[in-house]
């Protein structure tokens, strides 16, 4: 008898011990918000910046950059850098930084501190990911001075209009506490995971390797102290555990793929975060192929492929069709065509062009996600109806990146890529634009007359100006159908219906852009 | 015997060595490298800006070169650092390897507790309805993947009834304790007990059916004992040794982890870990953990060896 009731003693206990722990427990004040913000676009756990891949949406709670995208992205907002301006030519450039700003320990941000952070970044022993992502050459980078505590001046070789714009890269990392290191060895310092000081809204707390961090409120935050009491970034191999994990109620928030979005959205329990991915979807031709240097060819694929019933039903409406690389309407010509669907005039177009029906080609695609394998096959299914036979072939980034970027192996490739209004994404048409095994453009042929307006466009300073090359630029690609442009997808966020003043954008990357995380706070249920 | 194990010890370094060297070649006929996996098709990036982070992770180096470099520092205890995060390959290694072998000790004892028992319990009642029924229920547990059963776990359990976490190894929001602890770890060892479970009980039902049938069973029976005392003094020990010989076959499934339930549960084991290094050309952690596996599985063969002079008296190692 005694045995008995021990053992349901010991149930009890285990039973009371085992009770699920849900994101409300700790709500006070503001609460504790747990998000998989690293699960999506940008993938694995990001915790030292210049090594971020994107995900900058984590990143920018503990540090801060010195500019961000502002709440949808059209526009630049300050960070540290309060101000910035030019001289004639952008080649020098003058940023003016927050006063009175402070590190988690206390010390006083300045001017050095920058300074530090962008020599690092372009220390090419340190080998960061900032040179790529912010497309500057560090030998084009002539100094970086502290003119006083809080006026940075960059001087470069060339000119730069748009440098504001890769300045969202430029996380500010405390000069105090990492100029003794071996910048060779940035990458392997313990510093970021067990004591880590930035500037942003919140406070290195706890890190669990593989399973999540934990922050605090930076009660010297310079834009006010955050609501919350706890941040916590869980990390989730896959979309999957992360939506199981936002449906049990143990996390407030996740990156959701369009479909899986669309379902939590039905149910009316939970708050969708959407905006544009940013990210064009397109056929590259490898105009060595001498079947696609026929610009018929080109444009009878876009005839072909009935691209607006694509995105409506096989994508769900989840993506916009582009008439170019570009996939913002603004930069979008006033007249273009729109390659509605004809497969009559498809045909007729490989007809004119001498199109040899027997030939067979591979789209390769890094793309594994089921949202880009149902609209490849679908592509391959409305290609087949004209008479041109493609096969999708899925590779691993690694495997994928190292045909593509030799210009050889490979016909067309379905790839994406990302477009802003101060990239340029351009440089497969440009020799020595893309790395390869020759001179020559990766695409295989340079385009004179595109190739101007690129140029022109690259040290254009001024704004409207600019966006008009860009409109000159999208129409030149869409008459002559350069690549086969398909859609741009709109990206999601699901979050708890709990979560109060939240604010979740799919900025390429991951941003950073302006999502006041000082407001957040989770609601008690 | 200790002349034996010298001797096992001493044949085991060449073939240790044999394998890292056929590993490292395999990652190198792999297309692609680390920089490739780096390079995200949506940015673009320079030849300069590549060959900058070649460099920084001596990939300019030939290949020979880099493999010496490896041993060397092997020598002096340096597994080197994780290309993608840069983290120190031993620390990473042991950490996803305590992991993995709690998971997996774990639903490879809840396999062999449940299965075995269940098949001796059909053995003895071959095409009965039980029989059939639990035939049926463990042809569903080999054939079901573990990331159907494992969804279909977190969507019943986690979701729905909200008994167990839904996935992770500790709760992130409060400090773990060993009750905790226990609670993340019943419903991925329970999902990935199942195939366990399913496996051993058939192998032991199959080794039943052929042991009742033997001569001194027979004998055994004519004798006049009783069933029980037959069943487990003559049947089951007799059963249960081709039983053992599947479950050390599994024994180095301990430390390779279990990909698809680690993935569902946000379980960090090796198996996930292993399958970041080959999607990321991570050379130094797919060579570590190549080297831990080949360790464990060579150390393993010596221990079952020596295990057999023990359980035989009639052999013996000289």
């Amino acid at each position: 008898m005694v045995k008995k009731y021990l053992g349901l003693l010991l149930v009890v206990i285990l039973l009371f011990g085992m009770m699920p722990a849900t994101a409300q427990e700790e709500a006070g004040g503001g609460g504790t918000l747990i998000g998989a913000f690293d699960i999506g676009p940008g993938g694995a756990p990001q915790v030292i910046p210049f090594f971020d891949t994107a995900g900058r949406t984590w990143l920018s709670k503990i540090w801060s950059p010195l500019i961000s995208w502002n709440e949808d992205m059209s526009a630049l907002t300050p960070q540290l850098a309060t101000e910035w301006s030019a001289n004639d030519d952008s080649t020098v450039w003058t940023f003016s930084l927050r006063e009175g700003v402070l590190w988690h320990d206390g010390e006083a941000f300045n001017a050095e501190d920058v300074v530090f952070s962008l020599e690092l970044a372009l220390n090419p022993e340190a080998a960061t990911s900032f040179p790529a992502f912010s497309q500057l050459d560090p030998d084009d980078v002539l100094s970086i001075e502290a003119l006083d505590d809080f006026t940075v001046e960059i001087t470069l070789a060339e000119p730069n209009p748009r440098l504001p714009f890769f300045m969202i890269f430029a996380w500010v990392l405390p000069e105090h506490e990492l100029n003794d290191i071996n910048q060779a060895d940035y990458q392997n310092l313990d510093w970021f995971y067990t004591s880590p000081v930035g500037t942003g809204p919140f406070m290195h707390d706890e890190y669990e390797a593989d399973q999540f961090w934990a922050l605090v409120p930076n009660p010297n935050y310079w834009n006010g102290a955050p609501k919350l009491d706890r941040l916590i970034n869980r990390y989730f191999e896959d979309e999957t555990s992360a939506v199981l994990a936002l449906e049990s109620g143990e996390i407030h928030f996740t990156f959701t793929s369009g479909d899986v979005a669309l379902r939590l959205q039905e149910t009316g329990e939970y708050q969708t975060f959407s905006g544009p991915s940013g990210v064009t979807n397109y056929f590259i031709f490898n105009l060595r192929n001498p079947a696609f240097q026929d610009e018929r060819v080109r444009q009878a694929i876009l005839y072909a492929i009935d691209r607006q019933t694509i995105t409506e039903t096989v994508l769900q409406g989840t993506a916009q069709v582009v008439p170019c690389i570009s996939p913002f309407e603004s930069m979008w010509p006033e007249e273009y065509n729109d390659y509605a669907y004809n497969p009559e005039l498809a045909q007729q177009l490989l007809q004119e062009a001498g199109y040899d029906a027997s030939q067979a080609f591979e789209i390769a695609t890094y793309y594994d996600s089921q949202f880009h394998l149902d609209a490849l096959a679908a592509q391959q299914a409305f290609l087949s109806d004209v008479g041109i036979n493609v096969t999708p072939l899925t590779q691993d980034v690694p495997t994928y990146n190292s045909y593509f970027y030799t210009g050889e192996g490979w016909d067309i490739s379905y790839r994406g890529v990302g477009v802003n209004v101060g990239n340029f994404p351009f440089a497969f048409y440009e020799p020595g634009g893309q790395p390869t095994n020759d001179d020559e453009p990766l695409q295989g042929e340079s385009f004179p007359e595109l190739q101007e307006l690129i140029d022109a466009a690259r040290v254009e300073s001024d704004s409207d100006a600019y966006l008009g090359l860009l409109q000159d630029i999208c129409k030149y690609q869409n008459e002559h159908a350069l690549e086969g442009y398909m859609w741009s997808a709109t990206r999601f966020g699901t979050g708890a219906s709990n979560l109060v003043d939240f604010y979740w954008f799919p900025a390429a990357g991951g941003g950073p852009y302006e999502d006041h995380p000082e407001l957040w706070a989770v609601e008690e249920e | 015997m200790l002349n034996y194990l010298l001797r096992r010890i001493l044949v085991s370094i060449p073939v240790l060595i044999g394998i890292t060297i056929i590993i490292f070649t395999l990652t190198e006929l792999a297309p692609g490298d680390v920089v490739d996996f780096f390079i995200s098709p949506e940015v673009e990036m320079s030849a300069a800006q590549m060959e900058a982070i070649r460099t920084r992770f001596g990939l300019d180096k030939s290949p020979p070169e880099r493999y010496f470099n490896w041993v060397t520092n092997l020598m002096q205890g340096d597994l080197g650092y994780r290309f993608t995060d840069g983290r120190p390959v031993a620390e990473v290694i042991s950490r996803r390897f305590g992991a993995s072998l709690l998971l997996m000790t774990t639903a490879l004892i809840i396999g062999i507790v449940v299965g075995v028992p269940l098949g001796v319990f059909t053995g003895l009642r071959q095409y009965s309805v039980w029989d059939f029924a639990l035939t049926g229920v463990s042809f569903l547990g080999i054939s079901t993947p573990a990331f159907v059963t494992g969804i279909l776990a977190l969507m019943v359990f986690a979701i729905q009834l909200n008994w167990f976490p839904a996935g992770g190894m500790r709760p992130v929001d409060r400090d773990p304790t060993l009750l905790t602890s226990i609670h993340h770890l019943i419903l991925p060892s329970l999902v990935l007990s199942l195939n366990y479970i399913a496996t051993f009980m058939r192998y032991m039902r199959f080794s039943m059916l052929e042991v009742v049938r033997s001569d001194y069973v027979t004998t055994a029976r004519a004798k006049g004992l009783f069933n029980k005392r037959v069943v487990w003094r003559h049947i089951v020990p007799n059963a249960i040794l081709p039983v053992i010989t599947v479950i050390g076959l599994s024994i180095p499934n301990l430390v390779v982890g279990a990909v698809f339930t680690e993935t569902i549960f946000s379980w960090p084991g090796m198996g996930t870990l292993y399958l970041d290094a080959v999607l990321g050309r991570d050379v130094p952690l797919l060579m570590g953990i190549n080297l831990v596996i080949a360790l464990f599985v060579l150390a393993a063969n010596i221990l079952t060896d020596l295990s057999y002079a023990i359980v035989d008296p009639r052999i013996r190692y000289e």
